[in-house]
């Protein structure tokens, strides 16, 4: 047991079970929480760079690689703000199948952060694969549940990892009636699965933590979905902007302690995408066996707990399936797998809600087809602000753990946010001073 | 595991990364060298545990290709039996991927879905920079590789082994 006002300063050199390579240093000095700095340190991956000189229609293939984990995330946005700057709308039959594939990222996403990186955290246990020794049943349908999402992306997309079929303009191929109604069969057995896992997860012992009240919570909106594709961004403090605006109200800056830029509102504010966010701002869009099982687990869009994502992601999961088994089974292939795109000299924005969180891409074309400008704003470079604030205000209620506790308190609380480090710069690592 | 040996080949790696992308040009090579053998299956992965897990499920026999950071000089290949794997995961067989295979084999081994044979046919890596294309030494063990992996599949099936490979004959560290 430590005292918190002897001098003391302690570090954990790894922060495990979060994607990609990052830190995290706590200062605490005369027994107050002086500083929170959650350092990313792997390196910077000039994919906006990269993207420069290359063709309009290869940014969702590049961009796919951000990330082996949301690739459909990169694409989708890619695509939208390209179809934006050529003046294209695609049809509405390829915008449904972009939508069934991003219901196989996002099962595929949540279900393998709830088991094997969240789950240990809640059950006492240091991983996924140590869980797994004395909780078999609930892993094993977790992989099951999760090689239903894969076979979405792989049925849509072509491949399961890094999917092929997706073009600016919608896909190369569409699947068949056929493969459709193979996957509906795999997808009434999601969501049976799905739910259980959602009652699962909702057992959990949850740490009682509040966010922060002056943290704005963003998300897309959709006037009539769940948003995977959203149309507005929408906060609990009013706003609500075009995806053309949103440089006009988001902005990016550098610090010293991390690869990744930091996002803040042009205000400077912190503010948090993700799944508690979208919740808060688009529950009442939740298909209606996820709407009525969040109902039953004591779930609300008033919930601010953090720890409880885990249950949001469940439930957001349960949605996921029930929105794809619909697509499934109304499945008719559409007259054309894609609408011709030209290409033009002109910028465009497109957004779409990655399972971590409002991801946006804009892109600036050159008369010939080439990019002249790429920018993109990925979900955990926004939160990174908001992580290190929630955290400050967790520590600060939480000094009086011994050091081994607290350790373990942050990582809980970082993995609460899913951070995808990888995408944001492109691991992490805890330390805590104490003098 | 009865029946006909059926044997899965995966690649870890992202082809923008440079040399990470070896694998991935190992399988294209292999893919066409056995198209039309249902015996065989090719996955391009990038790492994450459960697919790796799930992509060699049913498979008695696993060949995982990917990059490796070892120290050793660029093209090195590195063929390691499972057995050996946990040590060797310490020198860079992993790869530069933050989940990757060692978690996968925990995690077969936790839920007994390892195969009966797995091995890793590691390939040494000259940079990992942004960009596509591979660096010259690594692109000619590449084709080492391919050759290698195609010969050792098909005496695992019981089938000729082509003649008139390249790389036939290259010294592969163990």
């Amino acid at each position: 047991m430590t005292h918190d006002r002897a001098p003391r300063r302690f570090q954990v050199e790894a922060l495990t079970r979060v994607e990609g390579e990052g830190g995290l240093v706590v200062e605490v000095r005369d027994g107050e929480l002086a500083d929170v700095r959650l350092r990313i340190f792997e390196p910077p991956r000039f994919f906006e760079g990269f993207l420069r000189g290359r063709s309009y229609t290869e940014p969702p293939d590049i961009t796919a690689r951000i990330c082996g984990i949301c690739p459909v995330a990169y694409q989708m946005s890619a695509c939208q703000a390209i179809e934006a700057a050529c003046g294209v709308e695609v049809d509405d039959g390829i915008r449904t199948l972009r939508h069934l594939l991003y219901c196989g990222e996002w099962i595929e996403s949540h279900v393998l952060h709830i088991h094997l990186l969240h789950a240990p955290d809640f059950l006492g246990y240091p991983s996924g694969i140590a869980m797994a020794a004395d909780h078999r049943a609930e892993v094993e349908r977790g992989l099951a549940l999760k090689k239903i999402g894969n076979r979405i992306v792989e049925v849509v997309g072509g491949r399961a990892v890094h999917p092929v079929s997706v073009r600016v303009g919608g896909f190369y191929n569409v699947p068949t009636a056929t493969a459709m109604r193979d996957l509906a069969i795999d997808l009434r057995d999601a969501l049976a699965m799905a739910v259980d896992v959602a009652r699962w997860v909702a057992a959990f012992p949850t740490p009682d933590h509040r966010l922060p009240d002056d943290m704005p919570l963003v998300a897309l909106r959709h006037p009539t979905e769940y948003p995977m594709l959203g149309e507005r961004l929408v906060s609990t403090t009013g706003l609500d902007i075009g995806v053309d605006e949103f440089p006009d109200h988001f902005i990016e800056e550098q610090v010293e302690h991390s690869t990744a830029l930091h996002g803040t509102t042009s205000a400077g504010d912190r503010y948090l995408v993700g799944p508690l966010a979208r919740f808060a701002l688009n529950a009442d869009h939740l298909a209606p066996r996820a709407a009525t099982l969040a109902a039953e687990l004591g779930l609300d869009a008033a919930e601010r707990n953090p720890f409880r994502s885990i249950l949001v992601r469940a439930i957001e999961t349960v949605h996921a399936c029930e929105v794809a088994l619909g697509i499934a089974e109304a499945y008719t292939p559409p007259e054309r797998s894609a609408v011709p795109v030209a290409s033009r000299a002109a910028a465009g924005s497109g957004w779409s809600e990655a399972p971590r969180g409002l991801l946006w891409h804009r892109y600036e074309l050159a008369a010939d087809g080439r990019i002249a400008a790429a920018r993109i704003v990925p979900p955990t470079s926004q939160n990174q602000p908001a992580i290190e604030h929630d955290l400050a205000h967790l520590i600060g209620h939480s000094l009086h753990l011994d050091d081994d506790d607290l350790e373990a308190v942050c990582e809980q609380a970082v993995r609460n946010y899913d951070p995808c480090i990888s995408c944001a710069t492109h691991f992490l690592d805890l330390r805590v001073i104490r003098s | 595991m009865t029946g006909p040996p059926t044997v899965t080949v995966v690649s870890i790696g992202n082809p923008y990364r440079s040399d990470d992308g070896v694998g991935a040009v190992v399988l294209a090579r292999l893919r066409e060298e056995f198209a039309g053998d249902d015996r065989v299956r090719f996955a391009d992965l990038d790492g994450e545990p459960v697919r790796v897990v799930q992509t060699w499920e049913g498979s008695s026999i696993v060949w995982v290709v990917d990059a490796t950071s070892s120290g050793q000089p660029p093209g090195t290949i590195h063929e390691v039996a499972l057995a050996q794997l946990e040590d060797r995961l310490d020198v860079g067989v992993e790869g530069g991927h933050a989940m990757g295979l060692g978690e996968a084999v925990e995690l077969a081994r936790a839920l007994d879905r390892l195969p009966d044979d797995l091995r890793v046919l590691g390939i040494e890596g000259a940079s990992f920079e942004e960009g596509d294309g591979l660096s010259a030494p690594v692109a000619g063990a590449a084709v080492v590789a391919a050759d290698h992996l195609a010969e050792t599949i098909c005496r695992s099936l019981d089938q000729d082994v082509p003649e008139g490979r390249s790389g036939s004959g290259r010294p592969i560290a163990g």
